[in-house]
């Protein structure tokens, strides 16, 4: 499901501002990283590199269907 | 029975938990600090205290026992917030000294303060615990000043470790919060035991 | 779970498709049906929603390699400026995905500037814009130097070397702002409009002149990292009259048929690798080649190993020129270099992603043309718009620096960064001689009703559906790359009814919705320009390819092609010779 999960946010929120796609929210409660509008990760592993304690982990498949020219 | 109790639970836990797997690197770390965290609690019971529990004779072998665990373990805790860092230095992505900055500056986060307050709280407690002798306090006084800094330690480092935990589950926070309660609680009951004796 | 209301959409458009000769097309139209309509429930107080003015001499807006240098330049050049981006610096659009930056540097190639300038129009089969073409080669190397002084080739991650000349200069930066208008009083620029994304809030710029550096575009394709980029900065610009062009082309990277969305995975840890330069390089490549291979053959397709000679196994197919038939490119290095040094050399664009060798698919940049080829049209080599105090760069900018077929490799990241400078310096200039606009409050009031008007509907369509659906009429590789006309008119069937029904229908919950619904206004426009203007340019060359015109027509299309808004709101096309500026005035 592309975007994964988090383990281990520390609540920085670089992630947030990093996502170009703005998948990911800080929880208002939590403080923690949320992944918020999974179906529009774009599976580019900038928040994962840019997080400094490396709690992103993504996987190469997509939740929604993914349209390609031919099959 | 103790021993692989303290070390064995944390890594079934790790095992069985729902934790995306990542490099081996990045997972001996995660597994001797789930291991370093799990026998400084343990260091609870490695008191004379707890002799009887443990069922060794010797209380010098005990007393041995606490010394290298603590002074083994707390080295390794203390480093840990390196480790998390390190495995940077040999993958794509944020430099590891810009992480730690990172890292250390957000204060926004309880589970950061907390972690910061049990990291000092250790240094405090290993260094009273290495120049012991050249500090001017009575054997007696030391050891209630060990015992209490223990105690609040434990607590901060516990209530870290769950919150910003990579790997705390639930299970793996129920062993943390039961193992600390009863460490605390038996050495609460040893105090008091003292007062009333006294 | 589906409602009745979805079932009859459904099959309305199902008839839509037989009516157009496409009934394949329903098939995949109704693939996402999971959200199609459904009433609204926003999240956010819309009648309290906060409101933020600010004045600035220059607004840059986009924070890639374009904006980066807009902003640099313009603050070096005396102006104030103000940088404002949907992401962050350095970490948005392609930018952080391009690790093989150009500088033509005469110390290590034997290649004058005029040699390089006609080997490219050679290539580009006259499609490149000259003017453009000299202009990178003799700046790119600088830029080159002063990204290298901030840091830039020392990480795989370009936040830090790009914040290093922000912060030297005090430059105020708003990121994760979403800009949707450009605000034009008296005929000339005044300034743009947007929201907040992290918080509940509409941003008003005041501005003698704005450069757009938001790069390019596509519908949100699988498998490229351009999902933050819908052509807002065109179809903002359209809006306000300006001049668009280049919509017929099309980039044809492909990506792996397996996990085909996954960009990271199919780029094979090139994302991760710290940038480098390339020197003098020219193909003819990364068209529409394979696509047509796909379309006469067949799936599986495979890519060729690079050094292999083109893919000349089938008959008829995408025109290209003689000497760029063999893989070697043109002004590469001899063979007799040291091939390990060859092997290391930095990655860059060109063939397919590096390490694709298995199944490849069509489309992964589906709704993106050729850098540089799509954008606002320059009136003149400073990178300025028709509209006074209107400038663009980069992805931005249809400067045709390099054609419309990949011809000099790494020459985007470069073309970015040069123009971003050369855009700032005009924009500085102009912004001298002008007084800050005054923006009527009923316009701005207007814009904030735009703005807000999805959060507001009761019930309406989501934008995540509309996407999937428009999708599915544009990304089939019969549609979109091997083009035919009785084809393009039944997708464009299907996107006038987009336009039509659905656009002034988006919906949206929350501010992550908003801003896809405005996203998705622009693919939709986007689609209809790429669609007319593929229908019009009734020959084949580059990266347009139309299997009912197949032949190079140099009597007819030797011309770009420009789209304007006309004045009663329609799309009108104009064409622009080769090798002039627009509205005759005078030859590149
Ligand atoms: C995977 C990949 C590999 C590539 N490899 C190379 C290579 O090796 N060499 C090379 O030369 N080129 C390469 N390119 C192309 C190159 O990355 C681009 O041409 C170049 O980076 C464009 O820079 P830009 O600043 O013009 O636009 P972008 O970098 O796309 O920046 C656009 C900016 O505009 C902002 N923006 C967009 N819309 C809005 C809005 N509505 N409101 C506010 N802000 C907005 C975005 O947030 C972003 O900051 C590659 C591209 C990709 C995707
Ligand atoms: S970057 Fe990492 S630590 Fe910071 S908020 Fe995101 S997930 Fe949490
Ligand atoms: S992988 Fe890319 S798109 Fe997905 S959440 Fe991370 S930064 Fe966003």
């Amino acid at each position: 499901m592309a975007i994964n999960s988090i383990n281990g946010c520390i609540g920085c929120g670089t992630c947030v501002k990093t996502c170009p796609t703005d998948v990911i929210r800080l929880d208002k409660r939590t403080g923690k990283a949320v992944i918020a509008y999974p179906a529009d990760c774009q599976i580019c592993h900038l928040c994962r590199m840019y997080c400094p304690v490396d709690a992103i982990t993504i996987t190469p498949d997509k939740s929604i269907p993914v349209i390609v020219s031919w099959g | 029975m103790v021993f692989s109790m303290l070390v064995g639970l944390p890594m079934l836990f790790w095992a069985l938990g729902d934790f995306p797997r990542r490099t081996v690197l990045k997972e001996v770390i995660s597994i001797v600090t789930l291991i370093a965290l799990s026998l400084m609690i343990g260091q609870f019971f490695l008191t004379r205290n707890s002799r009887k529990m443990l069922n060794i004779n010797s209380m010098g072998l005990v007393i041995d026992l606490h010394k290298i665990i603590g002074y083994i373990f707390t080295g390794v805790l203390l480093l840990h917030p390196f480790f998390i860092v390190f495995p940077r230095y040999f993958e794509s992505g944020v430099e590891p000294e810009e992480a730690f900055i990172t890292l250390l500056t957000t204060f926004s986060s309880t589970g950061v303060i907390l972690g910061i307050m049990a990291w000092l709280l250790m240094l405090t407690i290993g260094l009273t615990s290495i120049f012991r002798n050249r500090l001017p306090m009575k054997f007696s006084s030391w050891r209630l000043l060990h015992g209490i800094l223990s105690i609040v330690f434990i607590i901060v480092a516990s209530w870290h470790a769950i919150e910003l935990g990579r790997h705390t589950d639930i299970a793996m926070s129920i062993f943390i919060i039961l193992l600390s309660v009863s460490g605390v609680l038996l050495l609460l009951k040893r105090y008091f035991l003292n007062l009333k004796l006294g | 779970m589906r409602n009745s209301q979805e079932n009859s959409s459904i099959s309305r458009r199902h008839f839509l498709g037989l009516a157009g000769g496409a009934a394949g097309m329903a098939a995949l139209v109704s693939m996402g049906v999971s959200t199609s309509w459904a009433k609204n429930n926003p999240e956010i107080d819309i009648d309290n929603i906060d409101h933020q003015e600010s004045e600035t001499d220059v607004l840059v807006i986009g924070s890639g390699m374009a904006g980066l240098f807009a902003a640099v330049k313009a603050h070096d050049a005396g102006s104030n400026v103000l940088l404002v981006s949907k992401g962050r610096l350095g970490s948005s659009g392609q930018t952080p995905f391009a690790k093989g930056i150009f500088a033509y540097d005469e110390t290590t190639t034997n290649f004058s500037i005029d040699d390089f300038v006609n080997a490219i129009s050679s290539s580009a089969l006259g499609t490149n814009n000259k003017a453009y073409t000299r202009q990178l080669a003799e700046h790119s190397l600088a830029r080159v130097n002063e990204l290298r002084a901030w840091g830039f080739f020392d990480s795989p991650l370009y936040f830090n070397s790009f914040n290093k000349p922000i912060e030297e200069r005090n430059i105020t930066v708003k990121e994760r702002i979403v800009i949707t208008h450009l605000i034009k009083e008296n005929g000339r620029i005044a300034g743009a409009a947007g929201f907040s994304l992290g918080e509940e809030k509409i941003h008003i710029f005041n501005a003698k002149s704005v450069i757009l550096c938001t790069g390019a575009g596509g519908f949100k394709p699988n498998g490229f990292p351009i999902c933050d980029l819908t052509h807002d900065g065109t179809i903002m610009a359209y809006n306000i009259g300006a001049k668009v062009t280049g919509k017929e082309w099309n980039d044809g990277h492909p990506g792996q048929s397996k996990n085909a969305a996954a960009c990271f995975d199919g780029w094979h840890g090139m994302f991760e690798r710290k940038p480098g330069t390339t020197n003098v390089e020219i193909h003819h490549d990364l068209g529409v080649d394979l696509n047509y291979k796909a379309y006469m053959m067949g799936s599986p397709i495979k890519m060729g190993r690079p050094g292999e000679e083109k893919v000349n196994d089938i008959e008829g197919g995408p025109y290209v020129p003689e000497e760029f038939r063999n893989r070697k490119p043109h002004g590469a290095e001899p063979d007799s270099a040291d091939s390990k040094s060859r092997n290391r050399r930095p990655p860059k664009e060109g063939g397919a992603p590096p390490g694709m060798t298995g199944t490849i698919v069509g489309g992964s940049s589906a709704g993106m043309a050729i850098h540089k080829s799509e954008g606002l049209v320059p009136i003149n080599d400073k990178c300025e718009s028709n509209i006074p105090g209107l400038y663009a760069a980069g992805d931005a900018l249809g400067s045709y620096m390099v054609g419309a077929i990949y011809t000099q490799i790494g020459s985007s990241l470069a073309g970015s960064a040069v123009q971003g400078a050369v855009a700032a310096e005009a924009a500085s200039e102009y912004s001298k001689s002008t007084a800050l606009p005054v923006n009527s409050k009923t316009k701005i009031n207007l814009i904030r009703e735009e703005i807000l008007a999805p959060l507001k509907r009761e019930a309406g369509y989501s934008p995540a559906w509309v996407t999937q659906t428009l999708q599915g009429v544009m990304i089939p590789n019969f549609v979109l790359y091997i083009k035919k006309e009785n084809m393009m008119k039944a997708a464009l069937a299907y996107i006038e009814e987009l336009r039509d029904h659905h656009m002034p229908m988006l919906r949206a919950a929350d501010l992550h919705e908003l801003r896809l619904a405005h996203e998705t206004s622009n693919m939709i426009i986007s689609a209809e320009m790429k669609l007319k203007a593929s229908i019009m340019r009734t020959e084949s060359r580059c990266s347009h390819y139309r299997l009912d015109y197949p032949e190079i027509d140099d009597e007819n299309w030797q011309a770009w092609i420009n789209i304007l808004k006309g004045e009663d709101g329609s799309m009108k096309f104009e064409k622009q010779s080769f090798g002039s500026w627009p509205d005759n005035q005078g030859s590149i």
